[in-house]
């Protein structure tokens, strides 16, 4: 239950993923300073590949409609759930179409919900979080308590009422929904993050030094908390996508015949399709399972990058 | 003692004021009303209107939601418009299943959670320390609407040894119970054996450097001893809080689980009456999955108090 | 299989040897030698007071005796002869033996070396029924009476507090109960009185002496504080950036003080008798980084009889009699010592000035750099 009172920022509702909002507690787990985190381990191999690979993947969503790619809704009933070839590179569906295409339009909207809500909540609630965090006052408590309420009701559940009862669907509406969700959500991790950088020693120099609250903000906090929001942030969207994804399997997010990677793993797993042909679930599958694995190796590469740990001797 | 437990039990009573709120609003607040559904063919202006006054629903809005509440109080949730089953039935038949799921895959996460963090935080950075963090975070990548079908597609499709979908009531047998249950489990599970993993081997490693283990160390005590008397029970705070959203969350998100294994639960009834937009039961399901969440959750802070004897004071 | 110890009453030749121990770990910086080759030698119911500051390494040579240290990135080499069985080559197994029944550590801070989320009683207990195998009945007597016997009052309500409801100097007491609880024939007291009350201070030490005189136990007082060792060691061992700089009886150290560190530091104490507002002398500088390779006597850039050979040759240590060792060239209280302290003033060297309270003037001219220390940090104590 959200507590106001403790430092972890432990306050994501569930959004239908079990282990999604603790994963954002473990996170700030990991991440302490005993100083300005300037210096630290490189990022490794592991972390540029992994960022390549998103960037590969946004790349080819974005340009989806000028790729040389089958129309994803063109149906072609004499290559009925055929087996990858030349032609279809990841098969065809019950209905004769193209999967690889499906698959990378069905990315669109999957990545759009992941990245701009987080993008959204990272400029709104983030921003708002890291002056919260270190001026304190009425401010701070008012949006302390509105993200409180926000959060203390399950994500998931309100997207989906919200999202059924609010015909016709639009993405920009969906975005909107996660947008309201992510954005508290921010404000209170980076609060915190905030929060526990603010009182450490050199910002409290840096203030008897007489340096302005601005200049507070800029030098000594700001490239503190960039790296654990830039983690969070991460998972964050891991989790958008987890989340979308999940309302597409459900029937409520894009609409059939729209790709979007949840509702095409939906249509692998009626009709005995699992059975006649996985490749519908399987290629959507492997995709998330790409992508969430990338992101958090990001993450997590992140927070090992910045972690600084005592020494004992 | 009793003065915080006061304190807390406020909190949740005010939260679930707040929750209540705003499943009623969420509805509400929404363009278009259930007439359309419930009328079906016989929709017509009149028909409408007649309809909206028998709901209620020409009433102003604090109307409506004071007539809610109060009936909630009383028990009485409301009843689906299409099968007029109470709210309160589907309930009792819905939650059951959802227990049994999360007492399973907690069991499944903990009993695969933390030996496997117990073993990597005695030697971090090592072999089985690297393939256990890799394999966990390979989880975090198993969403239930991959897994799911994945695991069903090899364990039921292509080897038959569970059932794809439905779920077989205790009362007929233990056997097919479990059979039915074990693969949900499994996928509800993996994102709490990875969360959990990392937690608590993140605090083993930790409480492994104070001062208080080494000086266990110094008396002679075995390893197994100080692991299990000295070192774990520090070590599970963050471990219970992970556990109290991932069972809370249970309760109000095992939707994909319930509608791919086709089990009734209140995940399940909740989207299908989403569905059929029946919004009082909507309401009345959200406003119970979401207390549930928060009483889970309230009762794990509770059980933090009591593992950590410095907390009590507060 | 464990191996058996004689009583103490039976013991023979030294309690504990020491033979060029050396403790390195390995860290980002570097290599870094805490413990850099030092021999030491206890012999029964006697006590070693170890001195030396922050960073000198004393914290690392006992956990390196015990054998307490972290598995990975350190290195051990020489030997530590207990009783006459070399404790560095035995398996974790039989060390685990030695450990709580024949050697026992007393930690420096009972509040983090205490678990908070256990009771007391229980932190007391374990030792008893799991090393010395009391059943729970027999151990919780003896914990009540070990608890009595190092001065907790109403112990038996006592064993049920966690150690954040006890005070300061109950928990080094706790801690103290639990270090002799199996019967221990050497003590390791790592800095028993830091953060402790002057007035517990002195209880908790004579309590320490007091046990030890009935356990006929050795002890090692490990501190950085000369006055706690004064009257309560035997011997003492000066320990300055892991090496071991001087070693005497303890009258003759405080007597015939020969290595300028120990006579700074006993210069240090501030004195009741000194008039109020005096200035305190502090040693100027700070130990030096011992990851860097170190060339000369450590103690080079801080020394107010600091000469050229001292930076380039370290000394040896030598002996002045009666088991008197010591670690310079230019010893205090010799004449070599006296006219390399009266040159060095003469050539405002800022570590002479200070030490004889010469006042630094302005306008004095820089120092030339052959007889100028090189890492001077000027008259301010660090």
């Amino acid at each position: 239950m959200p507590d106001p009172a403790h430092d972890l920022p432990v306050l994501a509702p569930n959004i239908g993923y079990p282990g999604s909002a603790a994963d954002l507690a473990e996170a700030t787990a990991g991440i302490t300073a005993a100083g300005p985190t300037r210096a630290r381990r490189p990022l490794g191999p592991v972390f540029w590949v992994s960022a390549g690979w998103v960037l590969f993947m946004i790349l080819l969503a974005v340009l989806a409609p000028v790729l040389p790619l089958t129309n994803p809704s063109t149906q072609n009933y004499s290559a009925v759930n055929a087996g990858p070839s030349i032609h279809h590179l990841m098969g065809t569906d019950d209905l004769g179409r193209d999967l690889l295409s499906r698959v990378i339009f069905g990315s669109r909207p999957s990545l759009v919900i992941g990245f701009f809500p987080v993008v959204i909540g990272l400029l709104l609630g983030g921003f708002a979080g890291l002056l919260a965090g270190y001026r304190g006052g009425v401010a701070d408590g008012v949006l302390n308590a509105v993200s409180f309420v926000i959060l203390a009701f399950p994500a998931l559940l309100a997207i989906m009422v919200v999202e059924q009862f609010w015909q016709p669907v639009a993405l920009s509406k969906l975005t909107i929904m996660f947008a309201v969700v992510a954005t508290p959500l921010l404000f209170r991790i980076i609060r915190a993050t905030t929060l526990s950088f603010a009182n450490r020693e050199f910002v409290v120099a840096a203030r008897a030094l007489g340096a302005r609250t601005n200049r507070i903000l800029l030098r000594e906090l700001l490239p503190n908390v960039v790296p654990a929001a830039m983690a969070f942030a991460l998972i964050a969207v891991a989790t958008a996508i987890v989340t979308e994804g999940a309302l597409a399997f459900l029937g409520l997010s894009i609409r059939l015949p729209n790709p979007s990677l949840g509702n095409i793993i939906n249509e692998g797993v009626n009709n005995n399709l699992l059975q006649s042909n996985p490749y519908i679930a399987v290629w959507p599958s492997l995709y998330i399972f790409v992508i969430l694995t990338a992101l958090n190796l990001m993450a997590d590469r992140l927070r090992s990058a910045f972690e600084i740990r005592d020494v004992k001797l | 003692m009793a003065r915080y437990i006061g304190i807390r039990l406020g909190q949740l009573v005010f939260i679930s004021f707040l929750i209540s709120l705003t499943a009623f609003l969420l509805v509400h607040l929404l363009p278009g009303d259930p007439t359309t559904t419930i009328l079906g063919p016989y929709d017509t202006p009149s028909a409408r209107a007649e309809l909206l006054k028998q709901l209620g629903l020409n009433k102003p809005l604090y109307h409506q939601y004071w007539t809610w509440i109060v009936n909630v109080l009383h028990g009485q949730l409301g009843e689906a418009f299409t099968t007029k089953q109470t709210v309160s039935n589907i309930l009792a038949v819905a939650l059951p299943i959802d227990i049994e799921l999360m007492i399973v895959s907690s069991i499944i996460a903990l009993v695969v959670a933390i030996p496997l963090a117990l073993v990597s935080a005695l030697r971090p950075n090592r072999l089985f320390d690297r393939s256990s963090t890799t394999s966990t975070l390979g989880m975090l990548a198993l969403p239930p609407f991959v897994a799911g079908p994945l695991l069903v597609l090899i364990f039921a499709v292509s080897l038959h040894w569970v059932p794809a979908t439905g779920f077989d009531r205790l009362s007929a047998g233990i056997g097919p119970n479990l059979k039915s249950v074990i693969l949900p489990s499994i996928v509800l599970s993996f994102g709490s054996i990875a969360v959990y993993f990392r937690l608590l081997r993140a605090d083993l490693i930790s409480t492994l450097q104070e001062d208080f283990v080494t000086m266990a160390r110094s008396k002679g005590l075995s390893t197994p001893y100080i692991l299990f008397r000295h070192v774990l029970r520090p070590s599970s705070f963050s471990l219970l809080a992970a556990a109290g959203l991932s069972i809370g969350s249970l309760f109000s998100g095992a939707f994909v689980v319930e509608v791919l294994f086709q089990m009734p639960g209140v995940g399940y009834q909740l989207v299908n009456h989403i569905y059929a937009r029946d919004y009082l039961v909507v309401q009345g399901l959200a406003l119970v999955a979401a207390v549930a969440f928060v009483v889970i959750n309230f009762v794990a802070d509770f059980l933090l108090t009591v593992l950590d004897p410095r907390v009590r004071r507060a | 299989m464990p191996t058996s110890f004689p009583d103490v009453g039976s013991i023979e030749g030294p309690l504990l040897e020491v033979e060029d121990l050396r403790t390195q770990f390995r860290t980002p910086r570097g290599l870094v030698r805490a413990v850099d080759g030092v021999s030491l030698s206890l012999p029964r119911g006697r006590t070693l007071g170890v001195v030396g500051e922050s960073g000198s390494g004393k914290t690392v040579l006992t956990r390196s005796i015990m054998g307490l240290l972290p598995g990975s990135n350190v290195q051990r080499s020489g030997t530590v002869r207990f009783v006459g069985h070399d404790l560095t080559t035995m398996s974790p197994t039989e060390l685990r033996d030695v450990w709580g029944m024949q050697i026992a550590m007393i930690f420096q801070d009972p509040m983090t070396a205490l678990n908070p989320v256990v009771r007391v009683g229980r932190q007391i207990t374990e030792s008893l029924r799991l090393r010395a195998g009391f059943d729970r009945r027999g151990a919780q007597e003896t914990a009540v009476a070990l608890m009595r016997s190092v001065g907790i009052s109403s112990p038996e309500r006592r064993l049920r507090a966690y150690p954040h409801e006890l005070s300061g100097g109950m928990r080094q007491r706790v801690m103290i109960a639990i270090a002799l609880a199996c019967g221990p024939k050497l003590l390791l007291a790592d800095e028993p009185t830091t953060g402790l009350d002057v007035t517990v201070q002195a209880q908790i030490l004579d309590l320490l002496a007091e046990q030890q005189r009935e356990r006929h136990m050795g002890m090692i007082l490990v501190t950085h504080d000369l006055g706690v060792v004064a009257n309560r060691t035997d011997e003492i061992v000066v320990m300055y950036a892991g090496r071991v700089v001087e070693r005497a009886p303890t009258a003759e150290l405080f007597a015939h003080t020969r290595m300028p560190y120990t006579e700074a530091l006993l210069r240090s104490i501030p004195r009741l008798s000194e008039p109020s507002h005096s200035r305190l002398r502090a040693i100027p500088g700070r130990p030096p980084d011992l990851a860097a390779n170190l060339t000369g006597c450590r103690f080079a850039p801080r020394c107010p009889y600091v000469q050229d050979r001292c930076r380039q040759e370290e000394p040896p240590l030598r002996t002045a009699g009666q088991g008197h060792e010591f670690r310079c060239w230019y010893p205090v209280g010799s004449a070599e010592g006296d006219s390399a302290l009266a040159r060095n003033v003469a050539a405002r060297v800022p570590a002479a000035l200070a030490f004889t309270g010469t006042p630094v003037r302005d306008t004095a001219p820089a120092v030339s750099p052959t007889t100028a220390g090189t890492t001077a940090q000027g008259a301010q104590g660090s």
